[in-house]
């Protein structure tokens, strides 16, 4: 037998002892305990534990002897929208191992395979090491002073010549709020709305549809709050894998509640293994199914019906509509058996408190702001929202990519949702402190087609998903002065837009091309440009401070973990040194210290803050969401609530809207919405945003109020004028009121709780128990909306053209700069009977392993190592009707553009017979063909594959452009 | 004394991966070196389940049983480790483990086996703890710095457990009681001999 | 037996599998179902009364991690460690035994009329080449081979964990390298001699006499007789199974599953101790066993009495050759 070091067996011994008889050396079994997850209630008591600094001590001093300690930094991680702590430890500035970051109260301590991966990422085994230029089709080093003159001098020649509108600017959902914020300002000092990022094609359909429907466009709740409830509905969405902490909380619900736990789907998800109840639909029956449990619920009266007299706005409307969706319908649209659906029905409107959870499922649609709509209604109809456990649990892709939404990195707003009318650039002109002429002049006016003058200013700009259109298309048939001829490309993959053909085609027509990115990603190698293509090595947000706001809306803040690897560098370093070179540095950077070059992120937060009222990014300031993160351990598992310690009050990173300056110390929004809550306590009503009447009916709250309200009805939104009315102005300092009128000028009534600096109004209204948005009731007739009342279309492309006569999709229309022509293309795929050619329906999803378009996950070799090929999952029948065995090669073709792919078939239950399904991370393969030498040297991902998007096709919704990837044809043969 | 065990709750499990790239991250494996894996079965049926597996550090070892050069050895703590030095890679322990625990690295002639590699319980091996030889041989050692492994403490849904196996039994126990159903301690019956009644 | 148990679990593992799936699901696979964790909870007890292994899915592209709890590990280190052992020491020993037993009452066969002094060419150099090859390695790959087996019983104690971890770590390189020409070898024999091996009549009568080893009869042989031709084919056929599953075991999991690899294990080590102690008879026969047998391996060429005794046929044949040929004549 082996001896071992005595020393060694004594120490075993000790800890042997120490985890039996509790001798607290080491860890003892409460800190045991702790890890191993069992406890909800007891042990989150327990608060810090001190776990992190053994390791330290030992390892530090055994394995590098005298080169210094290892220093513990904490970031958030990178990947989804969950916002798990990662505890990165560093030694002589090299990230040499990962803990569990047990304080969080989000993640306590748990990653998934990305996020226990995470670390590989500054490794940069792949990464792009240095600035590169493609020349005559082969890519040269350069230094980062000649990328950034040569890209800044192109800019400003296309801007010259083409127009400010011609620059395209697609920032991130990976960028920190202050990256993402500041692209956006960027983006306006270029004179451009054409700014936008990832959210187009995740969930921009939710924000325009629950926006639209009670007055902010985010998850009502949180993943932790999802504890409370005793039915949850997750539709269009496999958590397990595109969330997986979050079913941390799901599934601990789940079992302390014994809570209903029913997933909707085409697909037999790892989340839907693991549901009370699993309902297969079919893609893009949305509507139907939901109008089809309302049916159910209307029937059997179980609405509730006191919520909705108080605080909805035109349920009967929608009664109406869901009266045409009788079970036999809903079983015919989308394959549901009625005694299935109603017994669906019946637990969520009665097991309450429930929630719905949906992502990109339901998102992905051209009829996608619908299907939202309709969510909504269902949740509005059985009183679900406004309540703990309740709501409209909308789980967000990237790590930021709510706060990039709420910062602007979006074609109809200017940050935080001002929009673009001239009152929203006055007040960021105010905020930035440049003046609104010098800004205005930044953007061209056109000629309209009925002659008059179009300020591009205020019209919204091309969204992400028609960037490629807007460079093929005819100039005339472009709103702008000329069409797209430069894209600058600051974190978004190539691959994750439906109708790649087409995109490789526009990639092609660009005079100018920027990918900064940690990745060279499919930009790089998709299309045969040989010039005028740069690419920047950006870093990950490890590698830069910054903070970010989860779904949940908790903005946390990330230390940096290690400088910027390489010759990489911080966005904000970027955009500091290419507005230098354009000659707005000075202006744009006026609040912001800058030192080496760095932009430093708390001030750009602060400026966000200072110009944040509309949506409550005003109170977290650094200071506040550093002391956070310092104190995770004191918030609780459940209620997000610090009961101790110097946050005590708080809800963990002070989810927006957190009203007010940073110095009233608003403890953040757990729940929206929320009347049960003083709004000082993160109570709050459904916003007053869309009037006070219409057609005689009030749109203002009956009856409802949050708790401790002075005014005990519904009311309007506040300006300076309603306060005087009621005679709380008297209420501000001199200081908010001078405020006030330096705004207002010639009008200080008009000056709305919104574009107040100061804060006044909101503090003032807080201080009456009142919400200074309004207390209006949510809308479940969203007049204005292309579909007021949701109401199913089928998808373009069709398995089922039989039910297109009676549910077609949107006529044709201009929207967003360009034609939608879908009308005319679901006419001819039914005229030509696409669906036999091509008889499996197509959608796509999420793999655990991989990120969006997959570029920085499948250059991790810890995770590439799990999915090493692209594939096509395949019913067992229609396997066997083509002869397809399970991991052979096959070609799947896609309904437009000619497009195939080679994949390896799946074959297996998870679909229903005439399904596909395919994950959308893959790139570095085109219709057969193997691109890897295509990439700069060294760079190349260790996976590649084909991508989804090269068979997806075209479809739009019309409120937000977003794509149609989750419903289109297919047929697949082997190979 | 404790008795180091591994409990999948395949009732939490989502295969989420987390446990395997943990692992991968702590001790730097390799490419094609799985020391603990994700396994569903029924996949894409109903009774769909995902269980993580690795070297259960099974009480009667037959990995150590059927070794030719008596290579493994148990820890005080009940964990099952192995001296590379000792190894051959005859991979005799693969054939008799019920889990598939033991991993080879390819190497040099026609593919043949190295030394076999598998998960410590982030225990390390038979050299100094924490050295940078037993680092490079068998990972980092956790166990020796008064933490757990990896990747029960980052999984995601908290399904895997490691630890005392009286105290992790004894979660897995409440946690059945708490919510009426539980498919089993998967493994268990096979490494240790007992199973947790549910 | 076991072997065909192995080949038979899989089989039965898919098919209850398949019955459990079934059981599960509702009558069409295409509707959704209801999933009830409290009823239909896949429990390890549960499958495991239903199949003998646990399989699964799994992302990566190897398919032996796919397999999740393989109880089967267990009966196969049952063979490992006391099944085989005894198979080996018994068959081993056995023989060793049995040849004492036989030297002692039997002796050395001798050569009853005497060295004659003539020789006769019974082995061309290229066929000792290739039998000394093949027994070189043979002994080497027994040796290496036992050493897996009975080494860490035997060598261990007294080479310590160090030294007999090295030495294995050789034995085992040996064992892997010389497998190739021990192969090529047993093909060369199989070639070289299989037109002297197939069985005819006179071996009947050969084995009916006992082979004259028993007794004192000289039962008629050809070149080889019936013995050495069992020899012949138990140095193929078992040279090829060893051969075969040694390299299923050298190439691990490119042909096969864990069930296969521990069956191919099983066929190697029971083919291996058997062909040791059939070797040793072989060895035993060919030298201590028989007055001038050892030559024909040796030099060669062995005595015309000695072949006249054991190979009648075979001499005449060669003399009626050798006539021919002197005359000038054609054989034929």
């Amino acid at each position: 037998m082996l001896i071992k070091r005595t020393e060694r067996q004594a120490r075993r011994t000790a800890l042997a002892a120490a985890l039996g008889n509790q001798a607290a050396s080491g860890i003892d079994r409460r800190a045991f305990l702790r890890r191993s997850g069992l406890a909800a209630g007891s042990l989150a008591a327990i608060g810090a534990l001190p776990l992190a600094g053994v390791r330290k001590a030992e390892a530090a001093a055994a394995m590098a002897g005298a080169g210094g300690g290892v220093t513990v930094k904490k970031n958030i991680c990178t990947h989804c929208s969950v916002g798990c702590t990662v505890l990165g430890e560093v030694q002589n500035g090299v990230w040499v191992g990962q803990e569990p970051g047990w304080d969080s109260p989000i993640s306590r301590g748990s990653h998934c395979a990305k996020g226990a991966a995470t670390r590989e990422l500054v490794h940069g085994d792949r990464r792009l090491r240095y600035p590169m230029k493609m020349v005559n089709g082969q890519w040269q080093r350069i230094n980062w002073d000649t990328a950034v003159t040569e890209i800044a001098a192109k800019m400003e020649a296309i801007r010259t010549k083409n127009g400010p509108d011609s620059l395209y600017w697609l920032g991130s959902a990976k960028q920190t709020n202050e990256g993402a914020y500041w692209f956006r300002k960027f983006a306006a000092f270029m004179g451009t709305n054409n700014v936008d990022h990832q959210a187009r094609i995740c969930h921009s359909t939710t924000v325009a549809g629950v926006a639209n429907t009670w007055g902010y466009g985010a998850m009502t709740n949180s993943y932790n709050d999802i504890r409370n409830s005793k039915t949850m509905i997750i539709m269009g969405g496999n958590p397990a894998e595109a969330h997986p902490v979050s079913l941390q909380h799901v599934l601990t619900g789940k079992e302390l509640n014994k809570a209903n736990m029913i997933v909707i789907d085409p697909r037999m998800t790892r989340t839907a293994a693991h549901a009370t109840e699993y309902v297969r639909i079919r893609s893009g029956t949305d509507i139907p199914v939901i109008w089809g449990i309302l049916w159910h619920v209307f029937k059997n009266g179980w609405e509730d019906k006191e919520f909705i007299a108080q605080r909805v706005y035109g349920m009967d409307d929608i009664r109406k509509e869901v009266e045409k969706y009788n079970p036999q319908e809903v079983e015919r649209i989308a394959g549901v058996p009625p005694a299935q659906l109603e017994r669906v029905a019946k637990l969520f409107a009665t097991e309450k408190p429930a929630t719905l959870i949906w992502c990109m499922g339901a998102t992905q649609h051209t009829v996608g702001t619908a299907n939202v709509r309709a969510f909504c209604v269902a949740l509005l109809a059985t009183g679900n929202v406004g309540k703990f456990g309740t709501g409209a649990n909308i789980f967000r892709g990237h790590t930021n990519v709510q706060g990039a939404t709420d910062l602007g990195l979006d074609i109809v707003t200017t940050p935080l949702y001002y929009g673009l009318a001239t009152p929203a650039w006055r007040h960021w002109s105010r905020v930035w402190e440049v003046e609104y002429d010098w800004l205005a002049a930044r953007f061209d006016t056109i000629k309209g087609a009925d002659g008059k003058d179009v300020k591009m200013m205020e019209t919204a700009g091309i969204p992400s998903t028609r960037w490629f259109d807007a460079t093929l298309l005819p100039k005339d048939q472009v709103t702008q002065k000329d069409g797209l001829k430069a894209m600058i490309v600051f974190g978004h993959g190539g691959n994750t837009v439906t109708r790649m053909p087409k995109a490789a085609e526009g990639i092609e027509k660009l005079d100018l091309l920027v990918v900064a990115d940690p990745h060279p990603t499919t930009w790089a190698v998709l299309s045969e440009r040989k010039n005028d293509t740069y690419l920047l090595p950006v870093c990950t947000s490890y590698e830069a401070e910054g903070s970010r706001t989860s779904s949940n809306r908790s903005i946390q803040w990330g230390e940096q973990i290690v400088k910027p690897i390489f010759e990489s560098k911080d966005d904000l370093e970027i955009m500091y040194l290419l507005a230098q070179k354009l000659g707005f540095a000075d202006r744009m950077f006026k609040n912001v210290k800058v030192k080496n070059n760095l932009p430093d992120a708390e001030d750009v937060l602060r400026e966000i803050n200072r110009g944040g009222f509309s949506t409550g990014y005003c109170g977290q300031s650094p200071e506040r969401l550093k002391l956070h993160m310092a104190n995770q351990g004191d918030f609780d598992l459940v209620t997000l609530k610090a009961s101790s310690g110097p946050c005590k009050g708080d809800t963990y990173g002070l989810p927006w809207p957190c009203w007010g300056t940073p110095e009233i110390k608003h403890p953040g929004t757990h729940t929206l919405y929320n009347t049960h809550l003083h709004v000082k306590e993160g109570g709050g009503t459904f916003r007053a945003r869309f009037g006070v009447e219409r057609e005689g009916k009030t749109l203002l709250a009956e009856g409802s109020y949050s708790v401790g309200s002075e005014i005990k009805d519904g009311y309007p939104e506040f300006n300076y004028g309603v306060l005087k009315k009621l005679g709380w102005d008297k209420d501000l300092t001199p200081a908010e009121l001078a405020t006030i009128q330096r705004i207002g000028g010639a009008n200080p009534d008009g000056v709305s709780w919104a574009i107040d600096l100061s804060g006044g109004i909101q503090r003032v209204c807080l201080e009456h128990g009142v919400m200074h948005y309004g207390n209006g009731k949510a809308r479940a007739n969203a007049f204005g909306l292309p579909d007021a009342i949701p109401t199913h279309r089928e998808p373009i492309y069709t398995p089922r053209p039989d039910l297109v006569a009676k549910y077609p999709t949107l006529p044709n229309a201009r929207q967003f700069r360009m034609p939608n022509v879908g009308f005319d293309v679901q006419k001819a795929a039914v005229d030509k009977g696409i669906a036999k050619e091509f008889p499996l329906i197509l959608t796509s999803g999420r793999l655990v392993e991989y990120e969006g378009g997959g570029e920085e996950t499948r250059s991790n070799k810890w995770l590439a190592e799990l999915q090493q090929d692209m594939f096509v999952e395949i019913n067992p029948s229609d396997a066997a009707d083509r002869g397809i065995k399970d991991g052979a090669w096959v070609w799947v073709f896609g309904a437009e553009n000619n497009s195939k792919a080679r994949v390896k078939a799946l074959v297996t239950e998870r679909v229903g017979k005439g399904v596909t399904w395919m994950p959308f991370h893959f790139a570095g393969w085109f219709q057969g063909v193997d691109q890897r030498g295509k990439y700069p040297k060294g760079t190349d991902p260790v996976v590649l594959g084909e991508s989804v998007n090269a068979l997806t096709t075209y479809g739009f919704d019309p409120v937000t452009g977003m794509q149609e990837p989750k419903a289109t044809l297919c047929q697949v043969k082997a190979a | 004394m404790a008795r180091m065990k591994f409990l999948c709750d395949a009732d939490r499990c989502i295969e989420c991966n987390a446990c395997v790239t943990a692992c991968k991250n702590e001790h730097e494996v390799p490419w094609g070196i799985n020391r603990r894996r994700v396994v569903t079965i029924n996949d894409g049926k109903p009774g769909e389940r995902s269980v993580s597996m690795a070297c259960m550090h099974c009480t009667d070892a037959p990995c150590a049983a059927v070794c030719p050069v008596k290579c493994f050895y148990t820890t005080a703590d009940g964990v099952v480790l192995h001296s590379k030095d000792l190894c051959i890679g005859c991979g005799y322990c693969f054939y008799a483990c019920p889990f598939g625990a033991p991993q080879y690295p390819k190497v040099g002639n026609f593919g043949s086996r190295g030394k076999m590699d598998k998960c410590t319980f982030c225990a390390g091996g038979p050299e100094a703890d924490s050295s940078k030889a037993e680092y490079d041989k068998y990972g980092s050692n956790r166990l020796a710095e008064g933490k757990l492994p990896l990747c029960a403490e980052m999984c995601s849904t908290k399904s895997l457990l490691a630890g005392d196996g009286d105290v992790i039994a004894q979660i897995y126990k409440e946690r059945v009681a708490k919510r009426g159903y539980g498919s089993g301690a998967w493994g268990w019956k096979t490494a240790y001999k007992e199973t947790i009644a549910s | 037996m076991t072997m065909l148990l192995a080949l038979g679990r899989s089989a039965i593992a898919a098919l209850a599998l398949a019955v459990l799936a079934s059981i599960a699901v509702p009558a069409s696979a295409q509707q959704p179902t209801q999933v009830n964790p409290t009823a239909s909870s896949v429990k390890e007890d549960q499958l495991f009364r239903q199949m003998t292994r646990i399989d699964g899915r799994i992302s990566i592209p190897d398919a032996k991690e796919g397999v999740l709890i393989q109880p089967a590990g267990q009966s196969w280190r049952q063979f490992h460690e006391v099944t085989l052992p005894w198979i080996g020491a018994i068959a081993i020993l056995g023989m060793l035994a049995l040849l004492v037993i036989f030297y002692l009452t039997r002796g050395m066969v001798r050569i009853e009329r005497g060295r004659s002094g003539r020789t006769i060419m019974r082995f061309n150099a290229f066929e000792r080449f290739v039998h000394w090859l093949t027994a070189t390695c043979f002994i080497v790959l027994a040796i290496s081979g036992l050493n897996i087996t009975f080494g860490r019983q035997i060598l261990m104690p007294i080479l310590g964990p160090n030294g007999f971890a090295s030495w294995s770590q050789y034995a085992k390189y040996a064992h892997n390298y010389l497998s190739f020409p021990f192969t090529l070898g047993v093909v060369l024999i199989l070639l070289m001699w299989i037109a002297w091996a197939l069985p005819n009549r006179t071996d009947v009568e050969w084995l009916k006499q006992g082979g004259g080893l028993v007794g004192n009869k000289h039962p008629p042989a050809a070149r080889f007789n019936a013995g050495q031709k069992i020899m012949f084919w138990l140095v193929v056929l078992g040279g090829a199974a060893a051969a075969i599953s040694g390299y299923l075991l050298m190439f691990p999991f490119y042909a096969t599953d864990v069930e296969g690899m521990q069956t191919a294990q099983m066929v190697h080590g029971i083919v291996a101790v058997i062909f040791v102690a059939v070797m040793l008879a072989h060895i035993y026969i060919g030298t201590i066993g028989m007055e001038g047998a050892f030559e024909s391996m040796g030099t060669g060429d062995v005595d015309l009495n000695w072949a006249k005794q054991h190979h009648p046929i075979w001499v005449e044949q060669e003399m009626a050759q050798s006539r021919g040929a002197s005359q000038g004549a054609p054989a034929e």
